[in-house]
């Protein structure tokens, strides 16, 4: 489907809003207490305190993840163990793009924004799902699209919406009309730089970070000013002294099989590789507010899979960084796997949360869901580990380094647990992650920097004669042991979201979405959507009544079945 | 194939503005040897009305600058600035895409190449049902002598502009390649 059409802003819903609030004006003075389906919602303004509130929001979805801990935990309980049985749809909104969805729906008093693949934007009634209106961003020539033509959501603040693109920019909307206020080029796209996460909204910043960590960009977290969208700040996720401490061990322990020697050799001859190191920061950040600080994870170096051109640890690639929210400036870090050559890089978003500490104490900790297959639990405060979990997947052969004919490894490059945000429960201090198992085969080729194509080093291939298959996941957080797992007959990608009425939500490639009891992992309730359930769920109350919403457009990287709905459910 | 382009390109790029006008006096070069109707004059040279414009733009630039080598363009692209370019570009891929009724293949040789493509992930890039987007090429309905020629070229270092295809199309047999790219013609 060609995307580079004319229009750049569609004012579809204007004349649908006028008639909606002379509608509305009508009712008032009528006294007519129903006919609440004859109006459509009107979108409102976000504050700042709402953004603070959110973890205890259970009317509003207002972040990618729920709120700025990211602890995908919606605090109400209308729907619940008891009930989910009898969930069903409410409403189906059709989009007009045949493809991937990977949008975290957000709801603002009743209204909802979600976005497609190649990066349209839709506001609907939440209630019926009915459009208000519809953004078609016109797309560049030159966008590169690295697994597929995504878009993980917007972000609301004031009275403007915000939209990173495929073409790497930062487009501003208005929220009422969706007309274009502005629109910013984040970096080059020529250079590889694009855009598929959502981006974080917070204290008059929108924070975004980037793709690009397979085509040799040098990856940042940039925040620009909410309202001019000028760069208040940069931080480069691959310093001038890359070259770290030259670990020989991974997070776990284990060998990497590093040959340091040659390592040293080719970065004393060559230099440091910081200029096209990668290190994409490819989803939102967790915020503290109380201590000022933004944590994420960064992606892989450049190239994936040929680690000679790049000697040293390549710091900060599959790292937790914390950074000052508003400077920028470095805290601290800790990297999971030093000088990686197999595309584990870390893109689960962090998770801000309260866990038993080194010393058992209750401790303020980051966590995050590797592609390795371990969930990581890190200290807040000094970035240090704690802990990791037991592996959620089949571990084989780990750190076998690739080879020309290829070699085998298990977990296969897109992990263990990919983009896929996981959901907590802090009252059972569990953490909920969705985990691919896919054999692959690594195999490595050197090239030169191929001036903002795709750079892999080499390459990973599917082993067609091996079973795939997925995980939905339970850890404890507190001891890293699994509670439960239940597998699933595709790797799962998507996202889950747990709520206070005892349950989790996850979708899956052959269009199951369902409800796990989550003290159990029992399945309470289940649904075809008849495409893919890749996208992360979001729950919210219009008129007393709970929803739980989730895309069902399946997804370019695993190839699931690709449809373009956006599917609310209800209990009645 | 080679009668008469010479004299066109010299006459097609003579002034060298990259006025909107020149556009279409610019692509007469073009459409020499890729088709006045889109119907390329021979078999073994890419459709290229309705590609698309990022990667016409990508492969114009990388043949300039040696990145990529190909005789018969050597001597189109040396004359072209970026906006040239651009333009370019943008003129073919507004053009609907050209159908050279290739023969659709069986569907046991359609079931085969899906396997094969899930294992190299090729809808990452080239989207579903192989359309491309931005600077990621159409496949689906390209020539397949074409198609054949290029994916060999990837795989024997030929072509030398994407190490990525390079890699992946390695890992298949060259009787592989010529299975995909009858599968691809016939989309």
């Amino acid at each position: 489907m060609k995307r580079n059409g004319i229009l750049t802003g569609w004012v579809s819903g204007l004349g649908l809003a006028c008639a909606a609030f002379a509608a509305q004006a009508t009712e008032e003075i009528k006294g007519a207490g129903g006919g609440a389906a004859a109006m459509t919602a009107t979108p409102s303004a976000v504050t700042q305190t709402m953004h603070d509130n959110a973890a205890k929001d259970g009317q509003n979805f207002l972040q990618t993840n729920g709120n700025y801990g990211q602890s995908r935990f919606y605090p109400a309980a209308e729907i619940n163990a008891q009930n989910v049985a009898r969930l069903h749809p409410a409403w189906v909104f059709q989009t007009d793009v045949l493809d991937s969805m990977e949008t975290s729906p957000i709801i603002v008093n009743g209204v909802m924004y979600v976005t497609t693949s190649f990066d349209h934007v839709y506001a609907l009634d939440a209630r019926t799902g009915q459009q208000i209106w519809e953004y078609k961003h016109k797309m560049g020539p030159i966008t590169t699209y690295c697994c597929g033509p995504n878009n993980r959501g917007v972000a609301v603040m004031g009275d403007k919406v915000y939209l990173a693109t495929l073409d790497s920019k930062l487009v501003a909307l208005d929220a009422k009309t969706g007309g274009v206020k502005w629109a910013k080029e984040i970096a080059d796209p020529e250079a590889g730089y694009s855009e598929t996460m959502a981006p974080t909204a917070v204290k008059g910043l929108i924070l975004v970070g980037t793709n690009g960590g397979e085509y040799g960009i040098r990856g940042f977290l940039k925040a620009f000013d909410s309202e001019s969208g000028e760069v208040k700040w940069t931080f480069n996720t691959t310093p001038e002294n890359s070259q770290g401490i030259w670990a020989t061990k991974d997070a776990t322990g284990r060998d990497m099989h590093r040959d340091i020697a040659a390592e040293k050799a080719a970065y004393s001859k060559n230099g440091d590789p910081y200029k096209t190191l990668g290190g994409g920061v490819w989803q939102n950040p967790s915020i503290d507010l109380s201590t000022n600080r933004a944590y994420f994870v960064v992606g892989n170096p450049s190239p994936d899979l040929d680690g000679a051109i790049r000697p040293g640890d390549n710091l900060y690639t599959d790292s937790l960084v914390s950074v000052d929210l508003d400077t920028g400036k470095y805290v601290c870090h800790f990297q999971y796997i030093a000088h990686d050559v197999w595309d584990l890089d870390a893109v689960s978003p962090t998770v801000l949360a309260e866990a038993a500490g080194k010393d058992g104490a209750a401790t303020k900790v980051v966590m995050h869901a590797g592609k390795t297959g371990h969930l990581y639990v890190n200290d807040a405060k000094d970035c240090s580990l704690i802990r990791f979990s037991e592996a959620m997947i089949p571990q084989e052969n780990m750190w076998v380094l690739p080879t020309k004919d290829g070699a085998r490894m298990l977990p296969g490059a897109n992990g263990g647990v990919e983009w896929s945000p996981i959901a907590t429960d802090p009252g059972k201090h569990l953490a909920f992650a969705l985990n691919l198992h896919q054999p692959m085969t690594y195999h490595v080729d050197s090239s030169p920097y191929p001036d903002g194509k795709l750079w892999l080093g080499g390459a990973f291939k599917i082993i067609p004669s091996e079973e795939q298959w997925g995980q939905f996941v339970a850890v404890d957080y507190n001891t890293g042991k699994v509670a439960w797992k239940v597998k699933t007959p595709q790797p799962m990608i998507g996202g889950a979201l747990a709520t206070a009425g005892g349950i989790v939500f996850a979708g899956e490639a052959n269009g199951d979405f369902k409800a796990y009891d989550s003290a159990s992992g029992k399945i309470l309730w289940s649904f075809n959507a008849g495409a893919g359930v890749n996208a992360p769920p979001s729950s919210y109350v219009v008129d007393g009544k709970q929803y739980v919403v989730v895309g069902a457009g399946g997804n370019a990287q695993i190839d699931s079945k690709r449809g373009n709905a956006i599917v609310a459910f209800t209990v009645d | 194939m080679r009668r008469g382009w010479m004299a066109l390109a010299a006459m097609g790029l003579a002034s060298g503005a990259a006025r909107a006008d020149d556009i279409a006096q610019k692509a007469a070069v073009c459409t020499a040897c890729h088709g006045e109707t889109g119907v390329p004059i021979d078999k073994a040279i890419p459709v290229l009305w309705g590609q698309n414009e990022g990667y016409i733009y990508i492969e114009l630039r990388d043949m300039k600058k040696g990145a990529r080598k190909n005789d018969q363009m050597s001597q189109v692209v040396n004359e072209l600035s970026r906006d040239d370019m651009l333009a370019l570009a943008a003129y073919f891929a507004a053009k609907p895409w050209t159908n050279l009724n290739q023969p659709r293949a069986a569907s046991a040789e359609q079931t085969q190449f899906d396997s094969m493509a899930r294992s190299a992930g090729c809808v990452g890039c080239h989207q579903e049902g192989y359309k491309g987007a931005g600077t990621q090429p159409r496949l689906a309905g390209q020539s397949v002598a074409y198609l054949e020629k290029t994916m060999l070229d990837f795989r024997s270092g030929a072509r030398t502009n994407n190490a990525w295809m390079k890699d992946l199309l390695q890992t298949y047999s060259p009787a592989d390649i010529l299975e995909m790219a009858r599968v691809l013609a016939g989309l």
